[in-house]
C-alpha cells in the first residue's frame, strides 16, 4: 500500500480545529517566553562583554577600578599623548583622547531620576571609539553646551530627543545628535565636550585617557612603561580587559538569568510537549485503524509526525511574530531595561531580538513537535492494531 | 469529601500523566513565587531600613557633585532637626576582592548613635567608634561575608582617594541586609592631608528630624536656605532616596514578571487540556453514572475537585520548594550586588506562599470548569449511543 497523502494530514488539521489551536497556541507561548528570556540574556551580554576595541588602552589613576572615579592631570596627559606606539591621523595628531567622567542626575520619561553617565570627549573620540558612530543629528561642537546621546539614554530619558533641551546635573544642555555602538555600553552615554564637562565637575581636567595603538606596537611593553612612570601614578589596561572586569561585576545578573532561562524552559517547553503528545494520543483508535486498514508504521509515522512538525511550524511563526511585538511593547513602556553599572551610573539594555534568539527557538519548537509527535504515535503505532482499536 | 477516594483513584488512572501534570503546575508556581519575591525584596528593604524620620540631603545635580562640609552645621541649626551626620563616599575595596563590594563611608562619629537610633548598634561600640581614630562599624551583612570579627583589623583601598586605609572593627550593624561600612570622617581628612589636600566637603548629609509631622517642613526649609549658593540641594526622605535609586529595577523585574504570566498561562494550557482528556476518555463511564442517578451538580463538583486537587497538591508542593530554591540561588549568586540591590534579598513571605497557593488553586479551578462542565451536560442517551 502507498503513503498516507500530504493531504490526510492537512485535513487532519481542519478536523480538529480548536484542539490544533490550542496546541498552536501553546508552543507560541512557549516561544514568546523562552525568546524573550534569550533576547534579555544576549542583549545584557553584548552590553557587557562586547565592549571596547582591542587595539586601545585606556589610562587611569592607580587604584581606580572605574573611569567614573578616577582623576588625571594635563601634565599626564600630555605626557601620554605623545608615547611611541600610538596611532595617529593622517595630520599626525596622536589617536589618544582624554575623558572626563561624571554621574548627574538625569530624570527619565517615567519621572524617576538616575544616575547617567557624561563623558566630556573632543572630536578625536569618534576616530579612538570606532564603533560609536553618529546616526542622527550631527556631532556636538565645542564649548556650545551641545551633547549628543547614546541610543539607551534617548529611549529612556526625558528630552533626549534631538533638538531638545535636557536638563541634567545642574544645567540645560541642546541635544544635537544620537549615536550607537552596536548595542554596547556607550549606549547608556551622553557625550558632551570635555572642557564643558570638566567645567561643570569642577575638580580634575581629566578622568582618564583612551589611545589606539599602531599596528606592530608591543602592547605590554607600552603598558609596563606607563606603569612605571614614577611621576605619575598610573595604570593601562586594554580596554577590552576593562569591560571584561566591568562585566564580571554585573556576573550575578547574569548567572541569575541563566538560572531561570532554564527552568522557565522546562516548565514551557514540557507544557507545549504535553499538549501535542495528548493531541496524538487521543487518536491511538484512528492509528489503528490505519493499521487494520494496511498502511505500514512507518507510514503512519511519518504522516504524524510531519503533522505535528507542521503545527509546531505553525506555532513557532505565531511565537515569533508575539516575541517581536512583545520586545517592542516592553521597549516602549520600559524605555530599555536598566541596571546598575560599577560607576554607579545606569546601563540600559535595549532589548533587542536577535535571529539567533529566534533560531535558538525554531530548534526548541521543532523539538517539542517532534518529542511530542513521535512518542505516542510510536506507541500507538507498535500497538496490535486490535488493542489500539479497542482503546475507543 | 465521601467521594474523595473516587476523586483520588480516578487521578491514579493515568499516573504518568498527572505526575507530569502536577510537575509542570508544580514548577509553575515554584518559578511565579520566586520571581515575586523580587519586587518583594524592595518593600522589605525600604521598611526594615528606611526610617520616617531621616531625610537625606544632597546636591540638587546628584550624588557625585559635593556640598561644602559647613552646611552640615547650618543644617543642625535648623528648628526640628534633632542631629545630623555628614557622610563620604570612600569607595573601599578590600584587598582580596579587588573592587568596591560593600558600600564605604567616612562619617563623624559623634553623631552616629543619634541620627540612626534603628540601627540598635550597641552603646559600648560607639564609644569605641569616637574614641578610636582607625575605628569601623561594619554591617552584618559584610561582616558574615567575609568572616570578620569585631576587634580585627582590615585594609581598604579607596578607588576615590589615593590611599589605601587600615581599620579596626569596633562594632557592628546588627542587621543581617545591613553591608555599610563606617569609619571616622577625621581618619579620611588625616591621610589626604598626607597629600596636600584638606578634605571640606561632603556627600550626603543625613538628618534625623524630631517628629513625622515636621518633615515637609524641614526639607522646605532647608532647600530653601541653599537656595542659589554654589550648591543647591535636594532634601528628601530616606524611603523616596533608596526608592529613587532603585527605582531602576523596575523594568528589569517587569520583563520578569511578564515572562512569569507567560510561563502561567502555559500551565493554564496543560492543566486545562490534561483535564478536557481525562473527562473525554471517561465519556462512557460518566454517561452510565447519570444514567444510574448520579446528578449533574455532583459529576461536576467531583470533576473540578479532581483538577483542583492535582493543581492544589502540586501548586503547594512548588510553593513550598521556593524555599529552598531561593536558598540554593543566594548561595550561588551570593550578598551584595550593585545590580540587583534589594532584588537579590530573595526573601521568601507566607504571603508570596500564599499567592503561589491562589495560583494553583485559580488554575485548577479554570482547567476543570469547562470540561465539567461539559461532561455534566451532555445528554446521557446520545453519549451511550456513540460509545456502544
Amino acid at each position: 500500500m502507498s503513503g498516507l497523502p500530504l493531504s490526510y494530514a492537512v485535513r487532519n488539521v481542519r478536523a480538529r480545529l480548536r484542539r490544533t489551536a490550542l496546541t498552536i497556541g501553546v508552543i507560541a507561548l512557549a516561544v514568546i517566553a523562552t525568546s524573550v528570556f534569550l533576547a534579555l540574556i544576549t542583549s545584557l551580554k553584548r552590553t557587557l562583554v562586547a565592549s571596547g576595541s582591542p587595539d586601545n588602552l585606556i589610562v587611569l589613576r592607580k587604584g581606580s577600578d572605574n573611569d567614573g572615579s578616577s582623576m588625571l592631570s594635563y601634565e599626564a596627559y600630555q605626557v601620554l599623548r605623545y608615547l611611541d606606539g600610538i596611532a595617529a591621523q593622517p595630520d599626525g595628531t596622536p589617536l589618544v583622547s582624554a575623558e572626563k567622567v561624571m554621574q548627574p542626575f538625569a530624570r527619565t520619561r517615567a519621572g524617576g531620576r538616575e544616575n547617567i553617565l557624561l563623558r566630556g570627549v573632543d572630536p578625536i573620540a569618534l576616530a579612538v571609539h570606532d564603533e560609536v558612530h553618529i546616526v542622527e543629528g550631527r556631532m556636538f561642537r565645542p564649548s556650545a553646551g551641545e551633547i549628543v546621546v547614546g541610543r539607551g539614554v534617548a529611549g529612556r530619558y526625558a528630552d533626549a530627543d534631538v533638538g531638545a533641551d535636557m536638563f541634567i546635573g545642574k544645567r540645560t544642555w541642546h541635544v544635537v545628535g544620537i549615536f550607537e555602538s552596536g548595542g554596547t555600553s556607550f549606549e547608556s552615554e551622553i557625550w558632551g565636550d570635555l572642557r564643558d564637562i570638566a567645567r561643570d565637575a569642577n575638580t580634575f581636567p581629566y578622568s582618564g585617557v583612551r589611545m589606539k595603538l599602531a599596528p606592530g606596537t608591543d602592547r605590554q611593553a607600552l603598558i609596563d612603561r606607563i606603569d612605571r612612570d614614577p611621576r605619575y601614578a598610573l595604570q593601562a589596561t586594554p580596554e577590552v580587559d576593562y569591560y571584561a572586569e566591568q562585566a564580571k561585576s554585573a556576573g550575578t545578573l547574569y548567572i541569575l538569568l541563566v538560572i531561570l532561562a532554564i527552568p522557565v524552559g522546562v516548565a514551557a517547553g514540557f507544557g507545549a510537549a504535553n499538549t501535542m503528545f495528548a493531541a496524538v494520543q487521543s487518536r491511538t483508535v484512528e492509528i489503528g485503524t490505519l493499521r487494520a486498514l494496511g498502511f505500514s508504521r512507518g507510514t503512519i509515522l511519518r504522516s504524524f509526525v510531519l503533522e505535528s512538525l507542521v503545527i509546531a511550524l505553525v506555532g513557532f511563526a505565531a511565537g515569533a511574530i508575539g516575541t517581536l511585538f512583545v520586545a517592542f511593547l516592553l521597549r516602549l513602556a520600559l524605555g530599555g531595561i536598566a541596571f546598575g553599572a560599577q560607576t554607579f551610573t545606569i546601563n540600559v539594555v535595549t532589548l533587542r531580538v536577535s535571529p539567533r534568539d529566534l533560531l535558538a527557538a525554531l530548534g526548541f519548537a521543532t523539538a517539542i513537535g517532534l518529542v511530542g509527535g513521535l512518542l505516542p504515535a510510536w506507541r500507538a503505532a507498535h500497538l496490535r492494531p486490535v488493542e489500539a482499536l479497542r482503546k475507543a | 469529601m465521601r467521594f474523595l477516594p473516587l476523586i483520588l483513584r480516578n487521578l491514579g488512572r493515568n499516573k504518568l500523566r498527572t505526575g507530569l501534570t502536577g510537575a509542570a503546575i508544580g514548577l509553575a508556581v515554584l518559578l511565579v513565587c520566586f520571581f515575586l519575591t523580587m519586587p518583594a525584596g524592595i518593600d522589605v528593604f525600604l521598611s526594615q531600613i528606611a526610617s520616617n524620620v531621616r531625610i537625606s540631603v544632597h546636591h540638587k545635580g546628584g550624588l557625585v557633585y559635593q556640598m561644602p562640609f559647613a552646611y552640615v552645621n547650618k543644617i543642625r541649626a535648623v528648628p526640628g532637626v534633632v542631629a545630623a551626620d555628614g557622610v563620604v563616599w570612600f569607595g573601599g575595596a578590600y584587598e582580596e576582592a579587588g573592587h568596591v563590594t560593600f558600600p564605604s563611608f567616612a562619617v563623624e562619629p559623634e553623631h552616629v548613635g543619634a541620627v540612626w537610633p534603628d540601627y540598635h548598634i550597641d552603646p559600648a561600640a560607639l564609644e569605641r567608634f569616637r574614641r578610636f581614630r582607625d575605628g569601623a562599624i561594619v554591617g552584618r551583612q559584610t561582616m558574615e561575608k567575609y568572616g570578620w570579627k569585631i576587634g580585627q583589623e582590615v585594609s581598604l583601598h579607596s578607588t576615590i582617594w589615593p590611599v589605601t586605609l587600615t581599620f579596626r572593627i569596633v562594632g557592628e550593624i546588627p542587621n543581617a541586609r545591613s553591608p555599610l561600612f563606617w569609619f571616622q570622617r577625621e581618619y579620611l581628612a588625616q591621610a589626604i592631608h598626607e597629600h596636600g589636600w584638606v578634605l571640606s566637603i561632603v556627600g550626603i548629609v543625613w538628618v534625623r528630624i524630631a517628629d513625622p509631622a515636621l518633615v515637609d517642613g524641614v526639607m522646605n526649609r532647608l532647600d530653601a536656605m541653599f537656595r542659589n549658593s554654589p550648591a543647591e540641594t535636594a532634601a528628601e526622605t530616606e524611603k523616596s532616596f533608596f526608592a529613587s535609586y532603585f527605582g531602576s529595577l523596575q523594568g528589569f523585574v517587569a520583563i520578569i514578571l511578564v515572562v512569569t504570566g507567560l510561563v502561567a498561562l502555559c500551565v493554564l494550557c496543560i492543566a486545562a487540556n490534561t483535564a478536557s482528556m481525562a473527562v473525554r476518555e471517561r465519556a462512557r463511564e460518566i454517561a452510565v453514572l447519570r444514567a444510574i442517578g448520579f446528578g449533574r451538580r455532583l459529576i461536576f463538583g467531583t470533576l473540578v475537585a479532581e483538577s483542583m486537587v492535582l493543581a492544589t497538591v502540586a501548586g503547594g508542593t512548588g510553593a513550598l520548594l521556593t524555599y529552598a530554591f531561593t536558598a540554593a540561588v543566594k548561595l550561588a549568586a551570593g550578598g551584595w550586588s550593585t545590580q540587583l540591590g534589594p532584588l537579590s534579598g530573595f526573601l521568601v513571605s507566607p504571603a508570596i506562599v500564599g499567592q503561589g497557593l491562589l495560583l494553583a488553586v485559580v488554575v485548577g479551578l479554570v482547567s476543570g470548569l469547562a470540561p465539567a462542565y461539559g461532561a455534566a451536560h451532555r445528554p446521557v442517551a446520545s453519549v451511550l449511543r456513540e460509545v456502544f
